[in-house]
């Protein structure tokens, strides 16, 4: 409310909080990958060539691969909260 | 603000504006706007995404204001507004789509009278205020406060028309079926809005066909359209007869029913049309199909509806108008709404 310039402000106020972001490690290795298919037409194919690409290049312990319901919906928190579990680091793709 | 500033340039200058001039919201004005209901100002709403900044009573009634609307306006707006926040509906996909989707609101009952939001002759626009400005309210809702704008986070290759305000009543006076409303559990009594997922609209003119064998033939090919979508994946789609239209039908003795159940039957193409082109992707895009058919034999009648509940049947527009309107759905992951709503 900005009373004084005689209107009510319309914009939003919801955006205050901010999110750290996840700390970045210097390697891969050993690490275990999540990879996030958003279910769009051959996104598993490029996330797919890209685990197997961190498989044998960069040392990368595992990789687990999920998808989302449907790539016009976001991840559930159910997902997300698995994901976090399991892996380290999470790469997300968007396909075709 | 500089006292030397015009508010309205201001709001321009701002992007609080859908790209019209705006009624400031002064608190004189938003009291008056929240007199038009009897929820509690703080009352939350939902969350608008995808910024998730909050839609209380106050801030709709601010955006109502912003809007042009009347306070009467308000139980309507905040009904439609519970539809948008409803997880069926997946307001962040019709926020973000590259189509050029929008939520398409109805409104049946008898409160849509009352406070004169047409169903009628020219109903979608221009010419009336509240169909022009509750349907306005909440685009600005979506811009302001889900951070909808074009470019940023509303990533529409065109936009349309339809994105400024799309929300109309049942013309159910000059109907000759029962409501939509009713044929989805409804009394006449109830006031219901309901909020569909759709591309904008595409008129079908058609004023030779005086029987309704030769009349669905027209409105079923636009729903089946190649460019439509909903040939090729599950989605909503609205089809919206004139009452004229809808006389030919009820002439041959038709139920709206029966009406629903032709054009979903005649709405197809054989397979092998639809593997032509499109959005035709191999037997991968069949997969979610409600519906099973053969992929080995080009004439397998492929249905544009492949479950009924998909096709919203509607009356509204002029009587003396021999056209309806079809409006192609986005995708099975966002989907219609319908509520009542208290006034």
């Amino acid at each position: 409310m900005s009373e004084a310039s005689g209107f009510i402000d319309p914009s939003a106020k919801a955006s205050n909080s901010t999110i750290a972001l996840a700390p970045r490690p210097s390697s891969l290795k050993g690490l275990v990958v999540g990879l996030l298919d958003n279910r769009k037409e051959q996104a598993d194919i490029i996330l797919e060539t890209l685990g197997n690409a961190l498989r044998e290049h960069h040392g990368v312990a595992r990789v687990v691969m999920r998808s989302k319901e449907h790539h016009s919906k976001i991840a559930s928190s159910s997902l997300i909260d698995e994901m976090a579990q399991e892996v380290q680091i999470a790469i997300a793709a968007v396909g075709g | 603000m500089n006292a030397n500033v015009d508010p309205i340039e201001y709001f321009f200058d701002k992007e609080w504006s859908d790209g019209l001039p705006v009624v400031v919201p002064t608190a004189e004005r938003v009291a008056a706007m929240l007199a038009g209901t009897r929820r509690d100002p703080d009352e939350l709403i939902g969350l608008v995404p995808p910024l998730m900044a909050p839609a209380t009573v106050q801030a709709i009634a601010q955006h109502a204001v912003m809007a042009g609307c009347k306070p009467a306006y308000m139980p309507v707006i905040i009904g439609a507004m519970e539809c948008l926040v409803d997880e069926k509906l997946n307001l962040i996909l019709l926020q973000a789509t590259t189509s050029a989707g929008a939520p398409f609101l109805l409104v049946n009952g008898p409160y849509a009278d009352e406070i004169g939001l047409s169903g009628g002759m020219g109903c979608f626009g221009p010419g009336f205020r509240a169909n022009a400005t509750i349907g306005r309210a909440l685009r600005l809702i979506m811009m302001n406060l889900g951070g909808g704008l074009p470019g940023i986070t509303a990533l529409s290759g065109f936009g349309g028309p339809w994105r400024y305000s799309y929300c109309v009543a049942e013309n159910e006076a000059e109907s000759p079926w029962p409501s939509y409303a009713a044929t989805h559990g409804y009394t006449s009594d109830d006031n219901v809005i309901t909020a569909i997922p759709l591309e904008g609209p595409v008129l079908v003119w058609d004023d030779a066909s005086e029987d309704h064998e030769h009349l669905v033939v027209a409105i079923a090919d636009m729903m089946s359209a190649l460019g439509g979508g909903n040939i090729y994946r599950q989605a909503d789609m609205a089809v919206v007869l004139s009452p004229q239209h809808a006389e030919v039908f009820a002439k041959a003795g038709l139920s709206r029913d029966d009406a629903h159940r032709l054009l979903i039957a005649r709405a197809g193409r054989p397979l092998g049309e639809i593997k032509r082109g499109g959005l035709w992707r191999g037997e991968s895009g069949t997969k979610r199909w409600p519906f099973k058919i053969n992929l080995n034999d080009d004439t397998a009648f492929v249905p544009a509806i492949g479950d009924p509940a998909d096709l919203h049947l509607i009356v509204a527009g002029g009587s003396g108008s021999p056209s309806s309107l079809v409006m192609h759905g986005i995708t099975i992951a966002s989907r219609a709404v319908s509520r009542t709503y208290a006034i």
